[in-house]
């Protein structure tokens, strides 16, 4: 009996210390959250955020900061979302599309070269992507490509070619030879089987290939800040940036800051909620498959 | 059938007949044979290929020409005109220059490892403790996951804020529980924490759930019949969930290497290599060196060829020591 509750004993320490843990875990890993959205909804100085971020006061809250991202600032919340999303979509659609096709031919096919091009493409993308931006600035100097939608779109673009070409092959690889056969035996050409066989049954991994490729993009700051000049192609990162630096640390105004993140941050934040499973499931497909 | 007609009708047909069965292996390594069958792969491969040499493969060949000349550099009219000036940039940057260029080395690999040590460990164990059965495991991980979810530029901005001196949420908070104010990013050491920290934040998601589901996929019946045999927690954990664990855990550990070693925003945002050049990594100098006031391209090629460098012989000798590429390369 006198065991018995020992092991008891033990057994309930046990999950008391675990629930210790995770909830420890998950203060650290959303304080930083809880504190851009009391920040965002106050306009209070941030002496005054700390001793009102442990216990909100509702009276004090107020949706101003919002309004004011939303409405007052120049450039507008709007124009900067629509460069945002032109350039993060063409870059997606561009590279999504290239990373089809590369995918497929490294994957179902087995032609002489293939093993020194999945090396070449390995080797590139060892190449840190921010200096990139150094020659493909003196490049576009010179072509008259800066300050211009087309001089960003391809930068963004090429990025993405590289990683999203490998993570299609990685996925095309565990789609067994024997589905393209058949839709062979049944008379398609392997352009045919490629574009009504293999393109639908890799529907969530292009999907995970496109929102990288659009997330990439939607969130730069380092391409973006040497390659536009004029304010009517700021883009949401670049609107961040500056806001921070006129209202952060410095001014002691968090609200505008924190809105303007939040806002921004939403709908990349929604994706990778609803998508996690299929996620972290495609960026690990070449590490857990044995 | 005849061969003919299997070949009419079936194009990427392996095997027309047994003969060809018997044959294939032979047959299949023939370099005419392969060009025959598969040369449509060129075709798709085209447009990738154009990219990949236009802007991937020039842009670097033009880095490393950049690196070997006076670019920015060599006085007033360098921007203009420059010259080729062999290795004596490298030169410079090993025997003038070299305390710099090896605390950029230092950091760099001090940068990576620490986070990758950090990620890996953390990884591990929140993992086995979700690997539970315990009341609320689907809220905790989601939970767990949304620093995750979070644009990280967008995150880093907010923590380069919240760890500031005089208006920082944390020094707020520390002053709240009464401890004194710390200048977080004034010092080397205390900077370095805070780099760490947020970098943990950001990504110890990802490895906890990728070390959760490789975890979950470890057949029940090895740990069923360990505890038959009398085996306790701890080499349960060592003798099964780590083996099993071992691929995931060099391929991820590898990844995130190369991802942290060139990861621009979390140092760029909240240290910027401050105090005076000692969180700097190449990543950030060479940004810095081109764009931040004097345009210094030169010297910015030469970092960023050395980082990738420097790279591709930490990636050769693990690729070479390992077997995780098998899955690329089929």
């Amino acid at each position: 009996m006198r065991q018995r509750r020992g092991v008891r004993a033990i057994r309930i320490a046990k999950r008391v210390a675990t629930h210790a843990i995770l909830i420890l875990t998950c203060i650290f890993a959303l304080f930083p959250i809880y504190f851009m959205v009391v920040a965002s909804l106050s306009t209070l100085p941030v002496a005054a955020i700390t001793a009102h971020i442990l216990v909100p006061r509702p009276s004090s809250l107020t949706l101003s900061s919002y309004h004011s991202i939303l409405l007052d600032q120049n450039p507008s919340f709007l124009a900067e979302l629509t460069n945002s999303l032109i350039f993060a979509c063409s870059a997606a659609a561009i590279g999504l599309a290239l990373a089809a096709f590369t995918g497929f031919a490294l994957s179902k096919f087995n032609f002489p070269g293939r093993r020194t091009f999945v090396y070449f493409i390995l080797l590139i993308s060892l190449f840190p992507s921010f200096v990139m931006i150094l020659p493909f600035y003196l490049m576009f100097a010179k072509l008259g490509l800066i300050d211009t939608y087309i001089g960003l779109i391809i930068p963004y673009s090429a990025g993405a070619v590289v990683f999203s070409g490998i993570l299609v092959k990685n996925f095309m690889d565990s789609i067994p030879d024997d589905i393209e056969e058949a839709a062979l035996v049944d008379g398609m050409t392997r352009t045919q089987a490629f574009f009504s066989v293999l393109i639908p049954l890799c529907l969530p991994v292009l999907g995970l290939a496109a929102f990288l490729a659009f997330v990439g993009p939607y969130t730069d700051y380092a391409f973006a800040h040497v390659f536009i000049d004029s304010n009517n192609l700021f883009t949401l990162a670049l609107g961040l940036y500056q806001i921070n630096s006129a209202n952060g640390a410095g001014a002691q105004d968090y609200g505008l800051v924190c809105a303007f993140a939040l806002v921004m941050s939403l709908p990349i934040v929604a994706f990778y909620m609803l998508f996690q499973r299929y996620i972290i499931g495609g960026l690990t497909l070449g590490a857990v498959r044995g | 059938m005849s061969q003919g007609a299997a070949k009419r009708a079936y194009p990427g047909c392996r095997y027309a007949s047994l003969n060809d069965f018997f044959m294939a292996d032979l047959r299949d390594q023939t370099l005419s044979f392969r060009l025959r069958r598969e040369w449509p792969a060129y075709l798709y491969l085209l447009p990738t290929t154009l990219v990949l040499l236009f802007l991937n493969a020039y842009p670097i060949a033009y880095t490393i020409y950049v690196s070997l000349t006076d670019f920015g550099t060599g006085g007033r009219f360098s921007l203009l005109t420059y010259h080729y000036v062999g290795l004596s940039n490298y030169v410079y940057a090993f025997t003038v220059n070299s305390s710099v260029s090896w605390s950029l080395i230092f950091n760099s690999l001090f940068w990576a490892g620490g986070s990758v040590a950090f990620f890996l460990a953390i990884g591990l164990g929140l993992a086995t403790v979700l690997n539970q059965e315990i009341r609320g495991k689907t809220v905790y991980r989601t939970l767990i996951m949304l620093p995750w979810a979070m644009p990280a530029f967008i995150t880093i901005l907010i923590w380069a804020n919240m760890w500031q001196y005089n208006y920082g949420i944390i020094n707020g908070m520390l002053s709240y529980v009464g401890v004194a104010p710390v200048d977080w990013l004034q010092h080397t050491d205390t900077a370095w924490a805070a780099l760490f920290i947020t970098n943990i934040w950001l990504s110890f998601p990802f490895y906890t759930v990728v070390f959760l589901s490789t975890m979950q996929s470890i057949p029940k019946d090895l740990y069923e019949a360990a505890s038959i045999d009398g085996a306790g927690m701890l080499s349960k954990f060592g003798r099964i969930t780590l083996p099993y664990l071992m691929p995931t855990i060099v391929f991820v550990g590898l990844m995130g290497f190369l991802f942290t070693f060139n990861n621009f925003y979390p140092i760029y945002l909240i240290t910027n290599g401050n105090p005076g050049s000692t969180t700097a990594i190449f990543i950030t100098q060479s940004y810095n060196d081109a764009f931040g006031g004097s345009p210094a391209f030169s010297t910015a090629a030469m970092y960023a060829v050395l980082d990738f460098l420097i790279i591709v012989a930490i990636t050769v000798v693990v690729l070479w020591r390992t077997n995780i590429t098998r899955n690329w390369l089929k």
